[in-house]
């Protein structure tokens, strides 16, 4: 709960800053790591982030995984092949945390995060039907069935 | 909640981000949600607590997050990596939500779209549906090879839902080119939500028609300017809610606009007109009609403004005075084609510095309707300034006389067509006037509703033949009978068309002399409605042109009998169309026709006949060869079943009964 500084290895003192999750969990960070997130960068430019930063739309679950995500892509010398498979696993989640992962990364402002979990959704929908993608997703079609027929017509190809 | 908690002193709101690019325009997300049943949750998530309720990311038990919860910037940045133009269809099929966001995506800001498509390319071409115009499209061409596809929404289907379908369908697959709404004013249709969706999903439109749409106004009209930089032509009629802004921004954006139609839109006006005359250097066509707030200031800069390409102009309806008409004297160098009506508020000398500003070169065809300007002297000085007409339609011009059309005729030296209708003050010395002149190219000469012409001949003329006439027209002139018909006949030797409609008054005796004064053969002849006209006449007809006839209108000649279906048998030869509704002719007639082996008949009427019966059946049957037109209607004698015998031995002819 106690800020920054910490004490750690006398070689390199890491600036480390802590964030406090919307069911009041604490996690640590580097600040190399956080400087991912815009919204963290700014605060920490603006020396705000000195005590820990509460995040309430982000529960410990996800945010645990977000500092890991964070950490993971600050590592210095990791090469593109084993980051990449790293990412990919990283994804391998089911859908409701996935969409966790978007809104968090939306929130904090994380460019890269955003984009592998917004491309990793779209991923899932190629190929896919509109009945197979109501099914994956859960979603209610709110067409009439002149609306149905309509929009048929115009893109069939997305029915074959 | 947490509380609020002070970062360095300061109280300082310090809102999380939102990654999305600031391109998106979030207003048109807000915008979206009045209208609609979609969830539009808070776009901006402010980290400072307050009394706000982002219930679903409290942790009350397992609640699980599913994509209906994502705020539309983060589905839009999902949307923006979707694999191919497929996955967006589908997508846009989900739910209304994810298609109207769909649709609101510029092509711009769908990423990796021009490495997909070249692959699409392929799929493209054995796509199956059927009325989508799948030509290859150039991908690398960008938005100049784009644009095959058509759309026309009408009536209970045009609406919003639709044109998101089409936004969203025709990306990437040919691309939407040209689009037409015909709206109905009771259903509630196409807005400007839809329209805006057209615009931003196919930047390739090029023509786009709105007639009576139900509630597109100016926004709508903005959104596509800013988009569809390539329009060339837009037609709007009856569009309520559109207004100068709309137009000005059109004029502003599409710089490559070849044609401007627009038809009662009570709130379009000058400044409008203006910009386009402005803005708009490529303007070829304009065409305003009962558009009140339309004046000379905005249709005198448009004219002097596009001066040097505009070619067409149509002016109906409007608030313009003499000003206007002076400057198209003046500035119509390029125009080929005028049509001028019901201009209440141009006089006499208007239309008479027109004709004489000596800037009407290259007219070919002027139309003047209802235009009480227009006397024999204004009309005088149209024909020598005019000196490229070709063809004249004058309508409705209560003004004109005779002496007015005879000196128009004579001075517009190059005119081939001349049309006249309900032109009362004309009698027959007008008709005999402008026919009767030798040098005169004149090819075509039609009078119809003429209520003046009489037979009566007032004073004598100089009357001399014309060798150019080849197509005479004189319909529903109920004064002009057989004398008149005797005296033009004498005058047109190298008549090839002539229809009579409705000339209840002549007799056989006037149309023999046009006939027998026809030297080169007549190919059309319309008798329609002269009942007076007998079979003598239809004989004399044959007799003299059935080498060269090829088609015979009798409807409603009720005096012809069989003995005219004789003659005709015996002497035309190319006869293809014959028409002989309501007249008295019976089976044996029919019978002597059909027995005519060198006839190529494709087209027959015997509609309303009610004395030919089943026993023409097998007659008719005959003439299946080259038939391809055959009316039965209101033939009372004849059976609905043999009809139905008859359509299938006919079976490539087009049986109306």
């Amino acid at each position: 709960m106690s800020s920054s500084s910490s004490s750690s290895s006398p070689s390199c003192p890491k600036k480390m800053i802590t964030l406090k999750s919307s069911d009041g969990e604490t996690f640590e960070i580097e600040e190399i790591a956080a400087l991912q997130s815009k919204t963290l960068e700014s605060m920490i430019d603006e020396n705000c982030a000195s005590t820990p930063v509460p995040l309430p739309n982000i529960t410990g679950k996800i945010l645990a995984k977000v500092v890991e995500y964070c950490t993971k892509h600050a590592e210095v010398g990791a090469d593109a092949e084993s980051l990449r498979a790293w990412d990919a696993e990283f994804v391998s989640v089911d859908h409701p945390t996935l969409f966790d992962y978007i809104l968090a990364a939306n929130f904090l402002e994380i460019p890269t995060l955003l984009n592998l979990a917004c491309q990793s959704v779209a991923d899932m929908v190629k190929g896919k039907t509109p009945d197979e993608i109501h099914k994956i997703f859960n979603i209610k079609s709110t067409f009439t069935p002149e609306e149905e027929e309509e929009l048929r017509r115009e893109n069939q190809w997305a029915f074959d | 909640m947490p509380a609020l908690v002070n970062y360095g002193g300061e109280d300082q709101f310090f809102g999380g981000g939102s990654l999305c690019t600031s391109s998106i325009d979030l207003d048109r997300l807000y915008s979206m949600g009045s209208s609609m049943d979609i969830y539009c949750p808070p776009h901006k998530r402010a980290r400072v607590c307050g009394p706000y309720a982002v219930s679903s990311y409290e942790y009350e038990g397992e609640h699980l997050s599913s994509i209906e919860e994502l705020p539309d910037e983060c589905l839009f940045e999902i949307f923006r990596r979707l694999p191919s133009g497929r996955e967006r269809s589908s997508c846009a099929c989900v739910s209304k939500h994810w298609l109207f966001l769909l649709s609101s995506m510029r092509r711009t800001e769908i990423s990796g779209e021009v490495d997909n498509s070249a692959k699409e390319d392929k799929e493209m071409k054995t796509s199956p549906s059927g009325d989508v115009e799948m030509v290859s499209c150039d991908a690398s061409g960008g938005l100049e090879g784009d644009g095959y596809l058509t759309r026309c929404l009408e009536g209970k289907k045009a609406t919003d839902v639709r044109l998101a379908a089409v936004a969203v369908g025709t990306n990437g697959r040919g691309g939407l080119g040209k689009l037409s709404i015909r709206g109905t004013r009771s259903t509630r249709g196409v807005t400007n939500i839809g329209i805006s969706a057209i615009a931003r999903g196919c930047p390739s439109l090029r023509t786009l028609s709105l007639w009576n749409p139900s509630s597109i106004g100016d926004d709508g009209l903005v959104e596509i300017a800013k988009e569809c930089c390539l329009l060339e032509k837009l037609d709007l009629s009856h569009c309520p809610f559109v207004s100068n802004k709309g137009l000005i921004a059109i004029a502003e954006n599409c710089r490559d606009l070849i044609s401007l139609n627009i038809e009662s839109c009570p709130k379009i006006g000058n400044e409008g007109l203006e910009a386009i005359g402005r803005c708009c250097p490529r303007l070829q066509s304009i065409s305003i009609k009962d558009c009140p707030l339309v004046g000379d200031h905005g249709v005198a800069s448009l004219v002097s403004s596009a001066s040097s390409v505009l070619s067409k102009i149509k002016l109906q309806g409007l608030n313009i005075t003499d000003f206007s008409l002076a400057v198209i004297g003046h500035f119509g160098l390029a125009v080929t084609s005028l049509v001028l009506g019901g201009l209440r508020n141009a006089s006499e000398k208007g239309f008479w510095v027109m004709g004489n500003a000596q800037g009407l070169k290259k007219v070919s065809t002027l139309t003047v309707a209802s235009c009480h300007g227009i006397t024999d002297v204004s009309l005088g000085a149209i024909g020598k300034g005019c000196t490229n007409l070709k063809q004249m339609c004058l309508r409705k011009c209560h003004f004109v006389s005779d002496s007015g059309l005879i000196t128009f005729a004579r001075a517009a030296s190059s005119l081939e067509n001349l049309q006249v209708e309900e032109l009362d003050r004309i009698s027959l010395g007008g008709v005999i006037g402008v026919i009767s002149n030798r040098e005169m190219k004149l090819k075509s000469l039609s009078i119809a509703k003429c209520m003046g012409i009489k037979d009566l001949l007032q004073g004598s003329l100089m009357l001399s033949s014309c060798t150019s006439l080849r197509s005479l027209s004189i319909q529903n002139c109920p004064g002009f009978g057989s004398a008149s018909l005797a005296m033009v006949g004498k005058l047109c030797p190298h008549l090839e068309h002539i229809d009579l409609t409705g000339l209840c008054g002549i007799t056989d005796a006037g149309l023999s002399p046009l006939l027998e004064n026809s030297e080169a053969g007549l190919v059309k002849v319309n008798l329609s409605n002269c009942l007076n006209i007998t079979d003598e006449a239809v004989s004399t007809l044959v007799r003299l042109h059935g080498g060269t006839l090829e088609l015979l209108n009798l409807d409603g000649c009720r005096k012809v009998t069989d003995a005219s279906l004789v003659a005709i048998t015996d002497n035309c030869l190319l006869l293809n169309d014959l028409d002989m509704s309501k007249c008295s002719i019976t089976d044996s007639g029919v019978s002597v026709l059909s027995s005519a082996g060198h006839l190529n008949l494709q087209v027959l009427s015997l509609a309303g006949c009610s004395m030919v019966s089943s026993k023409s059946v097998p007659f008719l049957k005959k003439l299946a060869g080259s038939l391809i037109g055959l009316n039965l209607q209101h033939c009372r004698s004849i059976s609905s079943s043999m009809v139905e015998l008859l359509a299938e031995s006919l079976w490539r002819c087009d049986i109306l009964s």
